[in-house]
């Protein structure tokens, strides 16, 4: 059911069409395009993020056990 | 829901403490990054990534839900809502992002601080200092500080749709007054 507090007679010109996005909007979404982009290029460029992309095994972060333990290197024998 | 006088100013206070906390805990857990990263001390460098573990857990975390859950209250209890001007939007995307990336970047750090405890100085060194993560992080908080402090304008389809149809009632009802 419509709401009757916004109806409008008929001979009522249409609603103006909704602006567009600013222009500090647009500028912003390039931005944050090209950063990702960036980022994305960076990420698949250099194996891997994080502070133990320099350790044994790569990413830290990502190859760490649930436990958050890491064995030493060779292992525990 | 529109928040009374007092209980706006209250959130608002809250959210302002727990926003700029957050970008000081930041710069401080910046600097010792770079502590960690620039020190040939083994002690330093190995107190440097316990006491980032321990403030990233601690503080950041903490101030980063703190301050996301403020902001979607200050939002929607207030006239500006959370969708109807360009700027809350994507100072909230910002700020969820930042959170989101925090939480999953924090685990990450406990294992570095697992094995700065006992690595020696050449292990220690190779840890780097975490710098690209809360460099990027700090960028992100100042983009959002900033939006939130000069509120640019731009309204969304659906923040215009919403005034025009607040704007019918308010004129609906003036018209039933004046009958």
């Amino acid at each position: 059911m419509a709401d009757p507090t916004t109806r409008r007679d008929p001979g009522q010109p249409a609603e103006p069409a909704p602006a567009g996005a600013p222009r500090w909007v647009k500028v912003f979404g390039i931005v944050v395009i090209a950063v990702v982009l960036f980022a994305v290029v960076l990420a698949l460029a250099g194996g891997g993020h994080g502070p133990g992309r320099h350790l044994p095994g790569g990413d830290a972060g990502a190859e760490a056990p649930a436990d958050g333990h890491v064995p030493p290197e060779g292992g525990h024998g | 829901v529109t928040m009374s006088a007092g209980v706006r100013k209250l959130a608002l206070a809250i959210h302002l403490t727990v926003s700029v906390g957050w970008i000081g805990a930041v710069v401080a857990y910046l600097a010792l990054g770079v502590t960690a990263a620039t020190s040939d001390d083994a002690d330093t460098i190995r107190g440097a990534w316990l006491a980032m573990e321990a403030m990233g857990w601690f503080a950041i975390v903490p101030l980063a839900l703190a301050a996301l859950v403020t902001g979607l209250v200050m939002s929607l209890g207030t006239r500006w809502g959370l969708v109807r001007h360009y700027w809350v939007l994507i100072s909230f995307g910002l700020t969820l992002f930042a959170t989101v990336v925090l939480v999953l970047h924090m685990p990450s750090v406990t294992v570095a601080a697992d094995i700065a405890r006992t690595a020696d100085l050449a292990g220690l060194q190779a840890l780097g200092g975490d710098l690209a993560h809360p460099g990027i992080g700090l960028v992100v908080l100042l983009v959002v500080q900033v939006l939130n402090v000069y509120k640019p304008r731009g309204m969304t389809r659906y923040g215009q749709r919403r005034q025009r149809s607040g704007a019918s009632r308010v004129e609906v009802a003036g018209e039933r007054v004046g009958a």
